[in-house]
């Protein structure tokens, strides 16, 4: 059985028109997922029905077969599904360390707390030096690492993420897919959203490519960005541009 | 030289009270982006509680703190929670909280003067008129009790945000909506705490402002123009803002009583929101916003 199972889902925002218009889609454990498409696809109101910020209005989603939509945000999040969104989402008035800390806020074992602090601060050294410092000062490098840092504290089994690399420069980009391919082997499952689809396919094992709110076509990472059809038809500004850099 | 300290000290003993009542209209600003129009009106409820204390159970005010405190948070959760919630996710929430807390002040307004009429009231404890005279200065004994126990409160409030694991959701919630929500922050519960909270500073508030000020139904206008200046002052959602915007202006207040005479004073505070919206609108401390 697939670990989540989206199934038939619409959803929009407040009174406006439906952004997902009946979508469907498996996710396995312990892959990782790129979900690709044009603006406007949909891409990111997936990740937030998934998460629970925003409820289907129709349709339902379901973890290990059971009905998770209509749960609030903390409720999924104690389900093991993490959302990280694009838009800058620290804390900018607490430390790094307050960061971290927050991530794992439905932990109530200060000893767990501490073990994932260290398993963060192993894949990201770098914090390890800044954790006095207020997160609002970091570049924004250092910031993304804060984020995928304060999602590991959370130990999810889902980690979705919504568009990493924007606005970072290329090779601090690198650094950050590079991570993220590395949460697999965590036995994270990853679902990510990319504007760049190239750089996105490639760091994943599964393409997913969705056009006017439903799923387009799906299959292996590698496959969809050979194919020039798929190419030509819903990727050809995203790859170009990723091509570009 | 005296007389600078004298007024100086005269504005600081005030300065605590106003920190207190803006205190509690920043925190809902800052969690749930509510603009509390109805805020001065709920620390005049709290005033008459205090009132009512005082005159049948001869309650000290300071102590009758502990009674408005509980009761207006209780309160608070009242008003709160069927009204807000269900326009939280409108785009265009700060805008509706304004126009509903506007109609609250008058509907509490409405009430008060109904059940408590119009006359001006005032509890009168021993200490309300007594001075100490220190060192050539004279210090309003009653007024160095509000500002102490503001402070106090303030205090707490302080080590409640920092180091619980509530008072940390919502700093949290402050800082990043959204986020607190990822992180598994129960952002709903968070805010109607944080209105509880508001109401309850409020009520402590009105315990103090009762025998500080003469009050009736309709003045809660004049306090809530003076506060929304305060926080204006020193940043909207910001709590260090608010104290040091309440400090600052109410001693320019009480130097501008000094030099041109008490009809002037209140005019501190509008010139101040003038002046801050003119040159630096985000206010002292508050970040540019994004509403």
């Amino acid at each position: 059985m697939a670990l989540l199972e989206i199934d038939d889902v619409t959803a929009g925002y407040g009174v406006g028109p439906d952004i997902l218009t009946g979508i469907s889609l498996e996710v396995n454990a312990g892959r990782s997922y790129c979900i690709v498409g044009p603006n406007g696809a949909g891409k990111s109101t997936l990740l937030k029905v998934v998460c629970g910020i925003l409820h289907p209005r129709s349709g339902e989603v379901r973890l290990n077969g059971i009905r998770v939509s209509g749960l609030r945000p903390d409720q999924l999040l104690a389900e093991g599904i993490c959302f990280v969104p694009q838009e800058q989402s620290l804390f900018p008035e607490m430390t790094v360390r307050e960061n971290l800390v927050m991530g794992a806020f439905l932990v109530r074992d200060r000893a767990v707390v501490n073990e994932r602090m260290v398993r963060v601060f192993e894949l990201f050294p770098l914090l390890k030096d800044r954790v006095s410092q207020l997160a609002g000062t970091l570049s924004g490098g250092e910031q993304q690492m804060v984020v995928l840092g304060r999602a590991l504290m959370v130990d999810p089994k889902v980690l979705m993420i919504d568009e990493p690399s924007l606005g970072l420069a290329p090779i601090v980009a690198d650094q950050i897919f590079a991570t993220i391919q590395g949460f697999s082997a965590l036995g994270i499952t990853v679902i990510l959203v990319e504007q760049n689809a190239r750089r996105g396919l490639e760091s994943t094992e599964w393409g997913i490519v969705l056009d006017l709110g439903t799923k387009r076509f799906e299959g292996p990472a590698e496959g969809i960005l050979d194919d020039p059809r798929i190419r030509e038809l819903y990727l050809g500004a995203a790859l170009s541009k990723g091509d570009d850099e | 030289m005296t007389e600078i300290i004298q007024v100086l000290v005269l504005g600081l003993l005030l300065g605590g009270v106003y920190a207190l009542m803006a205190s509690g209209l920043t925190l809902l600003f800052g969690v749930m982006r509510i603009v509390n129009l109805a805020h001065a009106a709920f620390i005049i409820v709290a005033a008459y509680i205090a009132f009512y204390a005082f005159d049948l159970f001869q309650i000290d005010p300071l102590i009758s703190v502990l009674i408005t405190m509980p009761v207006m948070f209780v309160l608070g959760l009242a008003v709160y929670l069927p009204l807000f919630p269900r326009i939280e996710s409108s785009a265009r929430y700060t805008e509706m909280t304004v126009l509903m807390t506007f109609g609250l002040a008058l509907v509490m307004e409405g009430l008060l003067g109904f059940f408590f009429t119009g006359i001006f009231r005032s509890t009168r404890p021993p200490y309300a008129t007594d001075a100490i005279l220190w060192a050539d200065l004279f210090i309003p004994t009653g007024q160095l009790l509000a500002t102490g126990v503001s402070a106090l409160l303030l205090i707490g409030l302080w080590l409640f945000l920092r180091y619980t694991r509530t008072g940390t959701a919502v700093r949290a919630t402050m800082q990043n909506r959204t986020s607190a929500q990822i992180v598994g922050v129960n952002v709903r519960r968070i805010s109607a705490i944080s209105f509880g909270l508001g109401m309850a500073l409020a009520g402590a508030s009105g315990s103090l402002l009762s025998y500080l000020f003469p009050f009736f139904p309709a003045q809660h206008w004049r306090w809530v123009a003076l506060l929304l200046a305060l926080i204006v002052l020193g940043g909207l959602g910001s709590l260090k803002g608010a104290v040091i915007g309440a400090v600052s202006l109410a001693v320019a207040s009480a130097f501008v009583t000094n030099q041109l005479g008490p009809d002037w004073s209140p005019m501190t505070f509008y010139l101040a929101l003038f002046i801050i919206l003119l040159v630096r609108p985000q206010g002292l401390f508050g970040k540019a916003l994004r509403i």
